[in-house]
């Protein structure tokens, strides 16, 4: 009885999946496909026209667009297959490092292209990759900035002013509480929201070099991010009802409907507000993390960078798209859509929503996101996201140690 | 005899090689990985066993294992003693029987990760608004953020779904009993109850065997619906095995050593339902 049923289920399974092996790639009709991956749900419409515009230009050129949730992994596990996209529309970070150690990444260096591009983001890059492996395995498009984003109408109707220091950021989010309005809404749901406000504190508390340090095991989370902790913790008193079950889509919209005063999120978050309510006021400013202004910098990073992978049969085509990505009117109409700023020289962001940072990237006081340094597989923003709800620190932070100190190990 | 070797082997060598070409040796490479220190891709070296004692001391994977266990413990209890019932139930004469088997099929047809999201939608904000409405305290928060509760969403739409498939399976166990019986049983005096527990139950043990033994192993290796509706999360609360295995292999260029944690749980799976078969074929009566 047992061995029929499970042969009968055993020849289910191997039909399903010999089902499943059938996927054909289309015709191929003389044109080139070229797959473009992108790590961004936001940009996918952007992207879409942009494309448009590429085919039109380019009529023997079809470009498929990829962006899959989980996108890191998903690329991860293609790198492990020897099949990587085309093109990578991906973000600066830990991730970009290692897949330009391995070596699968054009190199960009010394190209006209590269040349287009502000240097200190061509710097930052290449500190992902450090020094194992020599060269620009991509060309920074979009940057982006963590800030403190403001509902104006609100800002106004409480009195509040923009806040220099952390004390008077605690003293406008507590004059709001007192007033029975929600200061700021979390959508610790999504783990990775967590780290926008954690990176604004990181990078201004524990200093540029804490990764490199760690690395060296010259400091500790135990030693430098004690206060950090501490003012987490202090943010969370500041949230809503449920902090730990609204996502960051749904959070987007009760923001854009005007459930709080202030919103901890980055500039691509500013799109999407404006899609729920196109009318809204928005205003930005970096979150003033210590009591001495003139040391507050603002985080911002390469959150989209234009990678070729190294084998692709198809480099010439995808040079043609890079370069149209880096033509200036592209690059223009991307960051106007997108609300983001441009890493190539000579093109800026010119919405007035950005009023409140604009200062910072004219006379520099930027600096880059603590986590992209962090080892990949840690898993810290679901660490930190345990800690808002536990707020056990000393053994948070142990953690934050021990789990990077294992990653490295292995 | 002779002819239907031939015929038996016709049919099983394609099968053979297709299982052993996508499956035996994608496992085999893995065992072998399991003992180098490849990241996924780039040079290696053999480090012996040091990713199997490194798995022993992970705690991160020692939750994990304490997490999917909770959970599929839960959840094979649950879905079993739920698709037996509605399988009796869609097994008697009632009207539209046949209506009502499609339509109790129908979850099984949808995607996971598509039911993930609506049951996301519900969990987030239907249950919330009703959890307003009553005044029920405990319901106006979205349980998938709460650490000791967002397993319980996850048993819910895991058990929701997979009780369709065990209906069947369960379904095609009552057709074989026949009427026969009960009948006899009836003028005997039997009730409904005895007649469960004495004939029913003791006819349909293969089928409960089978039932349990895979939903054991199905949710023993839960990864889907995690991905839909938490993500592992709050905090590492809800990371089972098979994600933890994904992520840290992928995401963190830790392949070898996942692998190693892999070759681990496949050995862990083996033993349970070995131990499952052993057990139930005991009380299984010879038919």
């Amino acid at each position: 009885m047992f061995k029929k049923m499970t042969a009968g289920v055993m020849a289910l399974t191997l039909g399903a999946s010999l089902l499943a092996g059938c996927s054909s790639d289309g015709a191929d009709d003389g044109k080139v496909t070229l797959e473009l991956f992108s790590n961004k749900s936001e940009s996918i419409e952007t992207y879409k026209g942009l494309i448009k515009e590429f085919e039109a230009e380019n009529p023997d050129i079809k470009i498929k667009l990829d962006a899959p949730p989980e996108a890191e992994t998903v690329l991860k596990t293609r790198l492990t297959k020897n099949d990587l996209p085309d093109i990578m529309s991906i973000a600066g970070n830990a991730t970009f490092g290692e897949l330009g150690r391995a070596g699968v990444l054009e190199d960009f260096s010394g190209t006209d292209l590269a040349k287009t591009v502000q240097p200190s983001y061509i710097d930052m890059i290449n500190r992902l990759v450090g020094p194992e492996a020599e060269g620009t395995f991509g060309l920074p498009y979009a940057t982006n900035a963590n800030a403190v984003i403001y509902n104006k109408a609100k800002f106004e109707e409480h009195g509040l002013e923009v806040p220099a220091t952390w004390d008077e950021f605690i003293a406008s989010l507590e004059k709001v509480k007192a007033a029975g309005d929600t200061p700021i809404y979390f959508t610790l749901k999504d783990a990775w929201t967590g780290m926008i406000a954690w990176n604004s504190l990181g990078a201004n508390v524990a200093g540029e070099d804490f990764a490199e340090k760690k690395n060296a095991g010259e400091t500790s989370f135990m030693e430098k991010y004690d206060e950090v902790a501490d003012k987490m913790a202090t943010l969370v008193q500041y949230g809503h009802k449920d902090n730990m079950g609204v996502a960051y889509g749904d959070g987007n919209n009760a923001f854009a409907g005007g459930k709080s005063v202030f919103y901890l999120q980055g500039n691509w978050a500013i799109p999407e507000i404006l899609k729920a309510n196109p009318d809204m006021e928005l205003g930005v400013f970096p979150m003033p993390v210590t009591n001495a202004p003139e040391q507050n910098k603002l985080v911002s990073g390469v959150d989209v960078l234009l990678a070729v992978s190294e084998s692709t049969e198809h480099k010439e085509e995808a040079m043609k798209f890079a370069e149209f990505m880096m033509n200036k009117d592209t690059a223009q109409k991307y960051i106007d859509e997108q609300k983001a700023f441009s890493a190539i020289e000579g093109v800026y962001q010119e919405d007035p929503v950005f009023e409140g940072i604009k200062a910072n990237f004219e006379n520099g006081t930027i600096t880059s996101f603590p986590d992209h340094y962090y080892p990949a597989g840690m898993g810290a923003e679901n660490l930190v996201q345990e800690f808002l709800i536990k707020k056990d620190k000393e053994k948070f932070l142990k953690k934050m140690d021990s789990e990077w100190e294992k990653v490295q190990n292995r | 005899m002779k002819k239907k070797n031939s015929v038996f082997l016709i049919i099983t060598i394609p099968a053979f090689l297709l299982f052993f070409i996508f499956h035996s040796f994608p496992a085999l490479q893995g065992i072998f990985y399991s003992f180098t220190d490849w990241k996924g891709y780039g040079d290696w070296n053999f480090v012996g066993l040091k990713n199997y004692l490194n798995v022993f001391k992970d705690e991160r994977a020692g939750d994990a294992y304490l997490f999917t266990f909770k959970f599929a413990i839960v959840a094979t209890i649950l879905v079993n003693i739920i698709s037996l019932l509605v399988a009796i139930g869609l097994n008697s004469k009632i009207k539209f029987h046949k209506t009502l088997r499609a339509i109790y099929f129908l979850p099984y047809i949808l995607s996971i990760l598509i039911v993930g999201f609506i049951f996301n939608f519900i969990f987030a904000h239907f249950l919330p608004q009703i959890g307003d409405a009553f005044g029920w305290e405990f319901l106006t928060r979205n349980i998938l953020g709460n650490p000791d509760l967002a397993w319980i969403g996850i048993v819910i739409v895991a058990v929701w779904q997979a009780v369709s498939f065990n209906t069947i399976l369960y379904l095609a166990g009552l057709v074989t009993i026949s009427e026969d019986l009960y009948e006899a049983a009836s003028i005997d005096g039997a009730g409904v109850w005895t007649k469960f527990w004495k004939i029913t139950f003791p006819l349909i043990a293969p089928f409960f065997t089978i039932n349990m033994v895979l939903s054991l192993k199905n949710f023993l290796m839960v990864f889907d619906q995690i991905v839909a509706l938490t993500g592992g999360g709050p905090g590492k609360s809800t990371e089972s095995i098979s994600l933890l295995i994904y992520r840290g292999g992928f995401e963190g260029g830790e392949f070898a050593y996942q692998s190693a944690n892999a070759v681990i749980y496949f050995i862990v799976i083996i033993v349970f339902s070995v131990i499952q078969l052993k057990f139930l074929n005991k009380r299984e009566v010879e038919n």
